[in-house]
């Protein structure tokens, strides 16, 4: 427990001061979210939902679009907290269906429909930031941008390249 | 006498330990130098592992038996080595290593799954890295369309050059003895949604490159580059263009040709004596909805062969016509003579699909000669049409395949369960083949898994997004195999059951197996009988094959360690216990 603190602690703390020097360089004012977006990258959310959050049907069944979602973010938090049962939604927080129970169910009482546990659990924080990023950056958004896709990639890779105007072919030419 | 030589010479260069005698080296270079002679003739050089599956027949088989099922038991490890390339990037936690080591001489070049190459030398009883060549690969770019994993599966030797791939979609020339990038050439676009994760073939003065993302709306191709003027040779797209031969198997008003799949991600095999190059072909997309490409979708899970020179196709045999379940055909296509009663010798191409079946072909024609599964469970069909190969409900006359319609998935019966799993059947992973014996070793994954179809339309097509037309789950347990098929007769000879799926593959020698288990066991096994003589848990997730070589006249056993892949991230459900194997990137080496 101690230690987890300790490294989270030292995980936002790192957040706060790489995103503080990158807006000395750049003067714009620090976005409040980027320890959400941070737990969003940490917590392997963009393993399912993907960077701009519309995760979608692929190889590992459908993750639901977070642009396209209604939950709030109380349900948000909850969701996160506890995952989905009977669904790939994973649980993200240390003790839950054991010492907190979520949708008023124990590990028992879920049984075969308890879902995964996330890859690296998240504190009660560390949910709400991430909670507070989806609802600041991909909850009611449209197609993913070029803007958008810097901003969560910043410009090293090539990643964001086919959101640029006129670089969305999919595929190749049909014929020859 | 020439090794002793080389040997004399490098210890002058580490006495003098002076880059001014650097140019002392060339008669070194000159002594390694991969020619298209010792390509054709690697079979001669018994110590040496010279290519991806050992050999142009690809039968991973070697004749070197210093270790042998007498002595096996005495089998321990000689030495490991750290590699790196375990971080993410994209869509994926970790990397993994699933590579096929390249021995020559001593010198045993690896890559891990972010495709850096690192040169090892193994002389002397004891590894010792020489360099490693790290190109840089960018993560997320890649990363985030790689549908099964951080993966790259080796390199090839030409010339002076180590010839290797990159996740986003390079072709590499490093420099044998410094590891600096000679050159380079973008032969994928990860733009796309194509990546590279298999590992180059040469034949002659080219290096051959299959690409991955029929999960991506790709339309797959192999391509030819002549690696003494960097260009590219010849591109074959294995999805027709319109009016070219095949192109009316796409029968759809979607234009579902253009973003149809069949990609061609593992190393192929070539036929010196008529020139032709065999290559396995991955599934139409999308994946699941085979109502949004009517028709048999050529030259989707198909095996074809191409004219080394031009890249045009010769011939084609398809395994699974308008795929409904992810069967694709990618696997590498083993070329076996095997003689017939009639004092005949039947030239065949032998390929174990992710469908459940194995096929053998006469490869100089492309026909269908005898299929069985080898897998434990078959739903889909009902078994292979005997004279064409076929699954016996296929109906030509129908757009739209329904096989097994009771357990299909399909527009109409959107959650079905199949059996194998959408996973194989056989994977990449290689089989090998064991001449003395002729029997045939297939690395299997005893399965059955569930799909969910969820219909396609255009609009949902987009450049670097899943386009699947469903997904897999996984409610059941899967297991493994080692199933030896004998191919005198078409029959399967042993089955070896193990508690895991086999995601690694196999090696052969005159009286050995050698294989391995995502739970951490590498093992070797009674060529006839399949019987375990050896086993050492390595204590991370075997996910790549075994080679065997031999330096200062010693064999040695080697095989890279470290789970990564498809299996952690989409099939490991059907496997929890998987769930407690770390990521990791180490080579053992193994000797008596
Ligand atoms: C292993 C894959 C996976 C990971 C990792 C993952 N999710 Fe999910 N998530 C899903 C799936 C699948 C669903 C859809 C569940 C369903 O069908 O109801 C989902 C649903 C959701 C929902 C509900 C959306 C809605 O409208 O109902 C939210 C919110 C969510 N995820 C947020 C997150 C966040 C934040 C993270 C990272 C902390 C995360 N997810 C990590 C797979 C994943």
């Amino acid at each position: 427990m101690k230690f987890s603190a300790i490294t989270s602690t030292v995980a936002l703390a790192f957040v706060i001061v790489s995103s503080s020097l990158a807006s000395a360089q750049s003067a714009a004012p620090a976005d409040p979210t980027d320890a959400g977006k941070a737990v969003f990258k940490r917590a392997n959310c963009v393993g399912c939902h993907k960077w701009h959050g519309n995760g979608g049907g692929g190889y590992g069944g459908d993750a639901l679009s977070l642009r396209k979602t209604e939950l709030d973010r109380q349900h948000i938090i909850e969701t996160v907290t506890c995952g989905r049962p009977g669904t790939g939604m994973p649980y993200f927080a240390r003790g839950s269906y054991d010492t907190t129970k979520c949708y008023e169910m124990s590990r028992q009482d879920v049984g075969e429909r308890m879902p995964p546990e996330g890859g690296t659990f998240l504190r009660p924080n560390d949910i709400e930031a991430v909670a507070d990023y989806v609802l600041a950056h991909i909850k009611g958004r449209g197609e993913p941008t070029y803007d958008e896709c810097t901003a969560f990639f910043g410009n090293t890779s090539r990643v964001c390249d086919i959101y640029k105007a006129n670089a969305t072919q999919p595929a190749s030419e049909p014929s020859k | 006498m020439r090794i002793n030589v080389r040997t004399t010479l490098r210890a002058v260069l580490l006495a003098s330990a002076a880059f001014a005698c650097f140019n002392l080296a060339s008669p070194v270079r000159a002594a390694d130098e991969m020619t298209p002679e010792r390509l054709l003739n690697a079979e001669k050089e018994a110590g040496n592992w010279l290519h991806h599956h050992k050999n142009y027949s690809g039968t991973r088989f070697s004749t070197l038996k210093e270790i042998n099922k007498d002595n096996v038991k005495n089998l321990k490890v000689a030495w490991t080595m750290h590699l790196g390339g375990v971080e993410g990037g994209g869509i994926w936690s970790h990397g993994g290593l699933e590579g096929t080591p390249i021995v020559e001489n001593g010198m045993i070049y690896v890559t891990d799954g972010w495709g850096s190459v690192y040169k090892i030398d193994a002389r002397g009883g004891k590894g010792q890295m020489v360099w490693k060549m790290d190109p840089k690969t960018d993560h997320d770019w890649a990363g985030a369309i790689a549908c099964c994993g951080v993966d790259n599966r080796g390199v090839a030797l030409w010339g002076n050059l180590v010839v290797s791939h990159t996740l986003d979609g390079r072709l590499i020339a490093t420099n044998k003895e410094t590891g600096q990038v000679a050159w380079q050439r973008q032969v994928a676009d990860p733009d796309k949604g194509e990546v590279i994760t298999g590992a180059p073939l040469i034949v002659k003065n080219m290096a051959i490159s299959g690409v991955a993302g029929a999960e991506y709306g790709i339309r797959g191709w192999i391509a030819a580059t002549d690696l003494t003027t960097q260009k590219e040779v010849w591109r074959t797209h294995t999805i027709p263009a319109k009016g070219e031969p095949g192109s009316e198997t796409w029968k759809d008003s979607n234009d579902a040709a253009a973003a149809g799949g069949g990609s061609t991600w593992v190393t192929g095999t070539y036929d010196p004596s008529t020139d032709t190059i065999i290559w396995g072909v991955g599934n139409p997309g999308p994946d699941w909805d085979n109502a949004y490409r009517p028709g048999d979708n050529l030259y989707t899970d198909s095996s074809l062969a191409l004219d080394a020179n031009t890249g045009k196709i010769k011939w084609h045999y398809q395994h699974t016509p308008n795929d409904p379940y992810d069967y694709d055909s990618v696997a590498e296509n083993v070329l076996v003579d095997v003689p017939t009663p009639n004092g005949q010798t039947q030239k065949l191409a032998l390929e174990a699909d992710r469908n459940g079946f194995a096929y053998a072909i006469d490869r100089t024609n492309g026909k269908f000669l005898w299929g069985l599964p080898f897998v434990k469970k078959v739903t889909w069909t009902k078994g292979l049409d005997p004279e064409t190969g076929k699954p016996i409900e296929y109906d030509p006359k129908n757009p739209v395949q329904r096989y097994n319609a009771s357990v299909t998935p399909h527009r109409e019966n959107k959650i079905a369960d199949i059996c194998p799993g959408n996973m194989g059947g056989k994977n990449w992973p290689p089989t090998s083949y064991n001449p003395d014996l002729k029997l045939w070793y297939i690395p299997v994954i005893e399965s059955c898994n569930r799909i969910t179809v969820e219909e396609a339309t255009k609009d949902k097509l987009k450049a670097r997004e899943f386009w699947t037309g469903g997904g897999p789950s996984q409610p059941f347990k899967i297991t493994g195999s080692v199933t030896a098929i004998d191919v005198t007769t078409g029959k399967i000879a042993g089955k070896m059951e193990t508690p895991f799926p086999n995601l690694g593959g196999m090696l052969s020698t005159p009286d050995l197996v050698f294989t391995g288990q995502p739970s951490g066991e590498v093992m070797a096994l009674d060529a006839k009988t399949l019987q375990k003589l050896w086993e050492f848990n390595t204590g991370g997730g075997v996910n790549a094959p075994p080679v065997t070589f031999s330096v200062d006249g010693k064999q040695y056993v080697a095989i890279l360690v470290g789970l990564g892949g498809a299996w952690d991230k989409w099939f490991i459900e059907s496997t929890p216990e998987l769930k407690k194997i770390q990521p990791g990137s180490m080579l053992y080496v193994f000797a008596l």
